[in-house]
């Protein structure tokens, strides 16, 4: 079996705005393997992003992360810091959360890169895409030439830099090596005449070359974990696939895992080896990929499942899931299940929120976790909540 | 299109734009009521003296053999004589030059040390002291009226403390690098700090309001920037974040702010009008207003031409800077 890379526990975080507190995350718990594709998948609002952005620590105010570990496996940075921060050391791993402003910045790069959903608007559009590539290199280069890692990591920039680099443009922060090394990483994730193209800006290449470029980016710092959020959906259908594919060979070749948010369960079912399921902040199921897609438990689950058009036996209507995504605001999300009042199956027992419970998994060694009350027990149509609706059966 | 193209190109627009300029002076006296006659001629001149002297400024020749004559003129340098003192219109004009250029430059400098630092700190420790007193500075230099300030800073500075003259120009600034040059390092420098002396208080009246101004758009410039998602996106790489504020998020705030600060020195050519009043700063401002009260028509419009072309070549440099800045504008 694997080990985990990542161990995400009971992660939350809150945004605390003037129309009150919003929840965008709620107690979320999940693992990331060694040189595994682990999926998240949800509507808009599910708080998939948000759980990417608290992964990095790149949550900007009003959000704050308010509670949760993020567990990363370096033995390195185990044994440095098992003295200093002795709570944020346990084993080989450390959590991330506990550790210092500067180590936390430290590991953006070389533990977890990111790939963000719109790539135009991910790169400066004023230097040059190359540059940006370099830069990403340079941060790890210095990092490496100082032996006090976990330090300030490079020397400081200020306007006296900015006005140097503008006057002398040879006198850049980055240097030729760095330079070098993003052309070969344009080249490695398949962009053309990459010498050219590391001299141009972001407005001169397709949205498509453009994510191609951001993957570069991410594989400059060498990352244990990749974050892609979103990647292929500011893409078109054809260019996804290319993305996609790329994704997946990169990932074996440089034995990477890779953390994958989309909305689409399409691209779960084709990228990821497990899969968890988010609904108004909270992972709702998860599992191996056959456990979640084959044999759900959580309604929600099963309603996404239902609402994806099946090629080879088409249903004559699709079945949506009834009603919207709830408010996430605090004051309105009340204490019962957040999917009672568009489940088909709520009962009276859903009026109080539940931890995980394990469900019936068919691999050996690998958790299948829902949050709901189906795990243990049948559904019972006399304890049906009202204005619950009872599913249809429609086996047509 | 290359970058060269693009200079050329607006090159030739400001070519264009002074043409415009200068036809429009020349109309200027045909749209004004009354002949330039009236300021040259006594006043009790005959009706043979006014028409001779109409012949003499080649006023009765034909509006458009006027205006070649005009072209023509200015095209070898030659700007006409002044009514009032019969002195070369371009030697007067060239000789108020420096010491308006003086004081937009100066004023600028002060400005631009002061403001973009100031924007900077305000926009990343929002809402924290040191913001809110940029703030509140910006607010006050950008209400506060030039002329009330300067005599403020006179009467403060000048006449109280005693620390600045009160007003005139001692010295050029080229010209006291030439006493540096001929009668060696100490009246060289005496001549340097008088220069500094004098043009200090008007440069800090004049670059008050310029520095308040640049300080809100730096901050609100940087405040958007940082905004941004490649902002973030460049965080998520790891890099630091003096250069994810300097390189990436200042530079891009740069561009606005580099427009209206060609655009704020432009308006300084034209002569700070009143600040040059306060201070007796013989500059343009003082000689354009003195030309205008007595019809000085040749001095009027050398001092218009002249600030036309400042205008239109500080902006021709703005351009250039802005192209260098904001690759998307040469594409564009």
């Amino acid at each position: 079996m694997a080990d985990e890379i990542l161990k995400v526990r009971n992660l939350t975080t809150r945004f605390f705005t003037e129309e009150g507190q919003v929840n965008a995350v709620e107690g979320v718990d999940f693992d990331v393997r060694d040189g595994e594709v682990f999926g998240i998948v949800g509507e808009s609002g599910s708080g998939k992003s948000v759980t990417a952005l608290s992964l990095i620590d790149l949550v900007e105010t009003p959000g704050r992360i308010t509670e949760g570990e993020v567990w990363y496996r370096d033995a390195e940075l185990a044994d440095e810091h098992r003295d200093s921060h002795p709570e944020a050391v346990d084993g080989d791993y450390v959590d991330v959360r506990q550790l210092p402003e500067t180590t936390r910045r430290w590991l953006r790069g070389p533990a977890f890169a990111t790939i963000f959903q719109d790539p135009m608007s991910s790169l400066n559009p004023t230097i040059p895409v190359g540059e940006q590539i370099a830069e990403a290199v340079e941060v790890q280069r210095r990092a490496r030439a100082n032996p006090r890692r976990t330090r300030s990591r490079t020397q400081g920039y200020g306007l006296g830099r900015l006005l140097i680099d503008s006057v002398i443009p040879s006198r850049n922060y980055v240097s030729d090596e760095s330079h070098e090394r993003a052309v070969e990483l344009l080249d490695r994730v398949g962009i053309p005449d990459p010498e050219q193209r590391a001299e141009e800006y972001p407005h001169e290449f397709s949205g498509g070359m453009l994510q191609r470029a951001m993957v570069a980016q991410a594989l400059a710092g060498e990352p244990d974990v990749l974050i892609a959020d979103e990647p292929t959906t500011a893409l078109d259908v054809t260019i996804q696939a290319q993305i996609l594919n790329l994704l997946t060979e990169l990932q074996e070749e440089e034995d990477m895992s890779v953390v994958l948010i989309t909305h689409n369960l399409g691209v779960i079912a084709r990228m990821c080896q497990r899969v968890g399921v988010m609904y108004a902040g909270e992972v709702v199921e998860r599992g191996s990929l056959e456990d979640v897609f084959e044999n759900p438990v959580h309604p929600y689950t099963e309603g996404l499942l239902g609402s994806i058009p099946d090629l080879e036996d088409p249903a004559p209507r699709l079945s949506p899931i009834e009603g919207n995504v709830p408010s996430l605001l605090d004051s309105e999300m009340g204490e019962k299940c957040y999917f009672a009042d568009r489940c088909p199956k709520a009962m009276e027992s859903c009026l109080h929120r539940i931890d995980e419970r394990d469900a019936p998994s068919t691999l050996d060694g690998v958790d299948h976790k829902v949050r709901c009350v189906l795990a243990d027990r049948e559904y019972d149509e006399s304890e049906a909540l009202d204005g619950a609706t009872a599913p249809e059966v429609t086996d047509d | 299109m290359s970058y060269g193209r693009f200079l050329l190109k607006r090159g030739f627009q400001g070519i264009l734009v002074v043409w415009g300029v200068v036809s429009i002076v020349f109309m200027l006296r045909f749209i004004t009521p009354g002949s330039p006659v009236d300021a040259v001629a006594p006043l009790d001149a005959s009706a043979e003296l006014r028409q001779r002297i109409a012949e003499e400024l080649g006023l009765n020749q034909p509006l458009y053999v006027q205006y070649l004559d005009y072209l023509w003129a200015l095209l070898h340098g030659d700007m006409g004589y002044s009514y009032i003192s019969g002195i070369e219109a371009s030697q007067m004009v060239f000789t108020k030059l420096p010491a308006t250029v003086e004081l937009a430059v100066a004023s600028s400098l002060v400005a631009i040390t002061l403001s973009i630092p100031l924007g900077v700190i305000s926009a990343t420790r929002r809402h924290q002291p040191a913001d809110y007193a940029a703030t509140t500075f910006s607010l006050v230099g950008i209400s506060t009226p030039n002329f009330w300030l300067g005599i403020m800073l006179v009467l403060l500075l000048s006449v109280e403390f005693g620390l600045f003259p009160t007003s005139g120009r001692a010295y050029g600034f080229i010209e006291a690098f030439r006493i540096l040059a001929a009668q060696g390092v100490s009246p060289g420098l005496d001549a340097l700090w008088q220069w500094l002396r004098h043009i200090f208080l008007p440069a800090v009246t004049l670059g008050t309001y310029f520095t308040a101004l640049i300080t809100r758009l730096t901050r609100s410039g940087m405040l958007e920037e940082l905004g941004q998602s490649y902002v973030q996106a460049t965080r998520a790489k790891g890099l630091p974040e003096s250069l994810i504020r300097y390189k990436h998020a200042l530079r891009n705030t740069l561009i606005p702010v580099i427009t209206v600060l060609g655009l704020q020195l432009g308006t300084l050519i034209g002569g700070a009008v009143i600040t040059e009043a306060v201070f007796s700063w013989p500059g343009l401002g003082t000689t354009l207003i003195n030309a205008i009260n007595v019809r000085d028509w040749p001095i009027l419009q050398a001092t218009l031409v002249v600030i036309g072309c400042g205008f239109v070549l500080v902006n021709l440099v703005v351009d250039a800077v802005y192209a260098y800045l904001d690759p998307q504008v040469v594409a564009e």
